[in-house]
């Protein structure tokens, strides 16, 4: 059974070289935004706030809220790219984090050469790579180009390199930073099938996204974020009924 | 009170991630340790790292890294002779020990300035996935390794044009350069969380790097220094490593004090650096 629990998370930045005066020591608020603070020392910026939850087997979360309102914050605690600074997280499972979908792609190198790279960087073993770098190629329907280096592709056909491998893994805990959307009408289909067969298969789905269509096709509950707080956490179909909710969020 | 004992009835089976506040000392030696375990079995991915970073430098060019290799046989092909006749030294002698000086002082050099730059270089892994903090360093490490194992090429002909003794000291200068690269690893840890903390560091080694150049015997030998300056060469830990490299290289025993000052300064390069980087390792992420 995968689960997350997070007990009063606070993630604060410091901000060094800013003159500290110029705040004149207030606490400031912005709509947007963590909340600025400054203690004796610096200035702090308070990206999360005391954030607790739980999440169970099952969940499939939306995250929403404004620019600079903790969701990739969020995503980077629960991935342990941050230490949190306050509070602490207890879970069960093997988190697998998919932020950033093209990071290591060497353009120098061959198409077989990045899967392997960017197959290294998602965790895998070399064995686990040999054992799917068959049906990888297949699905990027790239044939021969995967021997070219990748810098003669297009941004469609290293989307569409990066994507087959990033969907390659099988992940328990699954934490997205926007879907990846990827390539032509023809690739778009097949790729939004693996796409939910990588999000059936995993048993918690965290995903921050400002598009409600992907929210409400994923998603069965919706954590809104403000200032870096929780400002709400519940089943879809409540957020979809609550006004207000619905209101702040933009969210239809 | 009763969440605590509930959540500490849950974390027997599940992981925990500790808030910083909360790091106890024997907490961060051990997720200090376990980020150095982790980041001793990704060599793959910073081996691959490091050499990428070279291949993107010389990029399509017919030569391809082996550039390193010639532009530093010119410089020291020619320096040698500039300083050589200038300092009216024998050729013979004076051209392989100024050979062998400047090829460990190039990687030394590198991966000093490079040292503060190395989670900047990072920036794009560190902020999107989580890569044991130690990888960093070791991609850096091992990139400048492999220049400097390009660049040892250039001793074979020496060794053949000056007919220099291959014996006994030149396994000794393996343990040389095993101790140089093990202190390299350490003195970069330190340097890369200092000059990601304050950024001025990066100039301040890049200042002082040159001082240096000229105060540790490489172009100069230490011969020639008189009897009273000697302790400046003694006092120059830049110097003693040197020599336990540069010595079994042309063929010749390093001194007792360059064996011991450096064993003792490798001991205390490693705690310090353990130290700091146990210290700091959950800090580095939110300075960036």
């Amino acid at each position: 059974m995968s689960s997350i629990i997070l007990d009063s998370v606070s993630v604060d930045f410091p901000i060094y070289n800013l003159n500290t005066r110029s705040l004149k020591k207030n606490l400031i608020r912005f709509t947007t935004g963590g909340k600025l603070s400054s203690n004796s020392q610096c200035v702090v910026v308070r990206a999360l706030d005391q954030v607790s939850l739980k999440i169970e087997e099952g969940d499939r979360v939306g995250i929403v809220g404004h620019n600079g309102a903790g969701k990739s914050t969020l995503l980077r605690v629960l991935s342990n790219i941050y230490e949190p600074t306050h509070g602490t997280i207890y879970y069960d499972g093997k988190i697998s984090s998919l932020l950033n979908v093209m990071l290591g792609i060497d353009p120098e190198s061959t198409g077989y050469e990045n899967i392997f790279i960017r197959g290294l960087l998602l965790g895998l073993t070399k064995k686990e790579i040999n054992s799917k770098i068959k049906e990888i190629a297949e699905f990027t329907e790239l044939g021969d180009f995967l021997y070219v280096p990748i810098r003669t592709y297009s941004q469609g056909m290293q989307m569409r390199l990066a994507f087959a491998v990033a969907t390659s893994i099988q992940p328990e805990i699954l934490l997205m930073d926007e879907v990846i959307g990827v390539g032509d009408k023809d690739f778009f289909n097949r790729a939004q099938d693996r796409l939910s067969q990588l999000i059936n298969k995993s048993s918690i789905v965290l995903l921050a996204s400002h598009s409600p269509a992907i929210l409400k096709k994923i998603c069965n509950k919706i954590l809104v974020m403000k200032a870096g707080k929780v400002q709400w956490f519940g089943p879809i179909d409540e957020a979809l009924h609550n006004k207000e909710l619905v209101q702040i969020t933009g969210f239809i | 009170m009763i969440i605590c004992i509930i959540l500490n009835k849950i974390s027997a089976y599940m992981q925990v991630i500790v808030s910083q506040e909360n790091h106890t000392l024997s907490l961060r030696c051990m997720l200090a340790l376990q980020d150095i375990g982790k980041g001793l079995k990704s060599f793959r991915i910073w081996l691959q790292l490091a050499w990428q970073d070279i291949r993107l430098r010389y990029r399509r060019s017919a030569l391809g890294p082996f550039w390193i290799t010639l532009s530093m046989g010119i410089t020291i092909g020619l320096t040698g002779l500039l300083y050589g006749t200038l300092f009216r030294m024998h050729l013979h002698n004076y051209f392989p020990f100024f050979a062998a000086g400047m090829l460990t002082w190039g990687f030394i050099a590198i991966s000093l300035t490079e040292g503060s730059n190395i989670y900047f270089e990072g920036e794009n892994f560190l902020k999107q996935m989580k890569l044991p903090f130690s990888a960093f360093i070791l991609r850096t490490v091992s990139r400048n390794f492999i220049i400097f194992l390009h660049n040892i090429v250039i001793f074979i002909p020496i060794i053949l044009i000056f007919h220099i003794n291959v014996n006994f000291y030149t396994l000794i200068s393996l343990y040389g350069v095993s101790l140089l690269l093990l202190n390299i690893i350490f003195i970069s840890t330190l340097l890369a969380i200092f000059g990601t903390r304050f950024r001025d560091i990066g100039q301040v080694v890049t200042s002082l790097i040159q001082v240096a150049f000229f105060l540790t015997p490489i172009i100069w030998s230490p011969a020639i220094l008189p009897e009273k300056y000697q302790f400046a060469i003694y006092l120059n830990p830049f110097a003693q490593f040197l020599e336990m490299v540069r010595n079994p290289l042309i063929g010749m025993p390093p001194s007792t004090y360059a064996i011991v000052s450096t064993f003792i300064l490798t001991i205390i390069n490693a705690t310090l650096a353990f130290i700091v980087f146990a210290r700091f390792r959950a800090r580095i992420a939110y300075w960036l």
